[in-house]
């Protein structure tokens, strides 16, 4: 961490040109955040992404690789080149992509860029689940019982502490994360099997067979809380997410605050991830995963990034988190402290994706026709306007209906009016679904646990 | 920036697979002087047709040589001083008919294909991206 007094350090960290390393929605909200601070914006694209509606308003745009992400918006060297060519002075990486990769954070800072986000270190000790479950049981953060080391080779100590945790259990790639890497184990039996399955697909996928095993939870919430720290050592949490109606560990749709989980519950846990992020210097957004289960919290990642569910927070705190990541990355104090930090009303977030509503398959095309809501306490975060053309080559993401209200019934009422107000033609998208959900008792009771909508569906087929 | 090249091979290969995966059998282009059809059949293989009285003339089957990478483009060496070579010119596949320059790093560019060289589409010292068309060749 550097040293907070060091001007000649706060000097170089002042830029007024912002390179976004990223494309679709977030590209759009990145821009805006720039916008209003008085900073020139560089977008880029991919082949696939020269008609973007960003490019045409961001101070400069270039195409810097082939459409295949890992040719352009993966490609390290070619964003460097770009922010060089421009003379961009910071990089937004945004979401996905390059955001969570420690190299890309430390050859930015290398080449004298400001990189927006934490700085390498902290990335990777995130990044490495075994380390970052060390680091938070340092600090005081809940953690899902099990040993903060990697599983060992021989199978009788490998099998004792699965007994000491107690069945069922699950088995975790250090490197893995977004539910790829795992495997639940049920009874003693399958233990051997699913450790070296997992190994050897974590060895394939993450590049590192490391593996460590938890208690596995049976029916827990998502709850995540978002932090903000500067390099002032001043750190704050902005209120908690509930992100649990997930498919296929996609988040769907995402609230804030999480239903059911009081203040005196959430506080200590907002606490110990300020604390956290204080041991570890952390710089920048980040968020914090928990599963709820029983009233207990249980850490099981970071992500060091801003999270495409970041709205509702936005929302419900009223404080605008792009806006203050930049502030932070140009090495300026929070603006605000804990204390101040005042969540206020519920608010949902739907994702809307370019995907069959029932076969979940990608539908790639152009949007022939489109109606987007709008009126007080609904925002829309997206990039497509009618005539714009969805791409095969990345997320199937293509907007964000976001709603506030004071209670959270409001906010359902809210969101089904504008779900029904919002029309996009050309392609399909998951709206009928979405629309459906938010006419669930169960979801509007808020009985929802990570399983919910992956039930929900099974029903819907009469499965 | 520029419009996506529909005479680049990678983007026609692109479409036509969208086009098949999408269960599509055929195609048809008009133009004023008439028109293209393109059926693909598994029992016959494809087919084209061309019907009217006019064949695309050179102009229409031009193509475009794009930047390798963003840069900025020039047309000849910066030190040259013999000036802009003239257009339009013939060159083979492996001509250098312009560079991309990045910081001290001169790029050559070759044309990749033999055919009339017509147009250049950039000004010098212009800062281009990946893909930018710099120059349009029409076959011989």
């Amino acid at each position: 961490m550097a040293d907070p007094v060091n001007e000649v350090y706060l000097a170089d960290r002042r830029f007024d040109r912002v390179l976004i390393a990223n494309r679709g929605e977030i590209a759009e909200r990145i821009q805006r955040a720039c916008r209003e601070l008085g900073l020139k914006t560089v977008a880029i694209c991919s082949e696939a992404d020269r008609q973007a509606s960003y490019g045409k308003t961001a101070d400069s745009f270039l195409c810097i690789g082939p459409s295949n992400a890992a040719g352009s918006y993966l490609n390290q060297d070619a964003i460097l080149l770009a922010a060089h060519l421009i003379g961009a002075g910071a990089i937004h990486p945004g979401y996905g992509f390059l955001s969570e990769n420690a190299a890309f954070s430390e050859a930015v800072e290398k080449a004298g860029i400001a990189f927006i986000g934490p700085e390498a270190p902290s990335i990777a000790t995130m990044g490495d689940k075994i380390a970052a479950k060390r680091a938070m049981i340092l600090a005081g953060v809940p953690c899902v019982p099990g040993p903060d080391t990697a599983l060992p080779d021989d199978t009788a100590s490998v099998e004792r502490i699965a007994r000491e945790i107690g069945y069922p259990v699950i088995i975790k790639a250090a490197g893995g994360g977004g539910g790829r890497g795992m495997r639940v184990v049920h009874e003693a039996e399958q233990l051997h099997q699913a450790i070296a399955l997992t190994r050897e697909e974590a060895r394939q996928a993450f590049g590192s067979a490391a593996l460590y095993v938890e208690k596995f939870l049976q029916h827990p919430h998502h709850i995540e809380i978002q932090v903000l720290c500067d390099i002032h050592d001043n750190a704050v949490w902005l209120g908690h997410r509930d992100c649990s109606m997930q498919r296929r560990h996609q988040k769907v749709v995402e609230e804030a605050p999480a239903p059911g989980i009081s203040a005196d519950m959430i506080g200590p846990v907002g606490l110990a991830c300020v604390e956290a992020c204080r041991q570890i210097g952390y710089r920048g957004v980040g968020t914090f995963e928990f599963l709820y289960e029983n009233g207990a919290f249980y850490f099981i990642e970071m992500n060091t990034r801003l999270q495409v569910e970041h709205p509702v927070t936005e929302m419900t705190s009223g404080i605008d988190i792009v806006r203050a990541q930049i502030m932070v990355a140009q090495g300026l104090p929070l603006e605000m402290r804990q204390d101040e930090v005042e969540c206020a009303g519920h608010s949902f977030e739907c994702r809307i994706n370019a995907e069959d509503p029932e076969s979940f398959l990608p539908s790639a095309g152009m949007i022939s026709d489109l109606a987007l809501p709008e009126g007080q306490g609904i925002r829309v975060d997206t990039h497509i306007h009618a005539g714009y053309r969805v791409s095969p080559y990345y997320d199937s993401l293509i907007a964000k209906l976001i709603v506030h209200a004071p209670t959270r019934a409001d906010a359902m009422a809210k969101m089904r009016e504008a779900l029904s107000a919002t029309r996009i033609e050309g392609i399909s998208t998951n709206l009928p679904l979405l629309r459906a959900l938010f006419e669930d008792e169960g979801f509007a009771r808020g009985e929802t646990d990570i399983h919910y909508l992956e039930q929900w569906l099974r029903q819907r087929r009469g499965q | 920036m520029s419009r996506v090249d529909f005479s680049d091979p990678s983007t026609i290969a692109a479409l036509a697979d969208a086009l098949t995966v999408a269960g599509v059998e055929g195609m048809e282009i008009s133009w004023p002087a008439g028109n293209l059809r393109i059926v693909v059949s598994k029992e016959a293989g494809t087919q084209v047709s061309m019907m009217g009285n006019a064949q695309p003339g050179p102009a229409a089957l031009a193509a475009a040589v794009k930047a390798p990478l963003a840069g900025h483009f020039y047309p000849l060496q910066p030190s040259d001083c013999n000036g802009a070579e003239r257009l339009p010119r013939t060159v083979s596949s492996q001509d250098v008919i312009g560079f991309i320059r990045v910081g001290f790093v001169l790029l050559p560019t070759p044309a990749g294909k033999a055919g009339l060289l017509t147009r250049q589409l950039v000004e010098p010292e212009a800062l281009v991206g990946f893909g930018d068309p710099l120059f349009e060749i029409e076959p011989l």
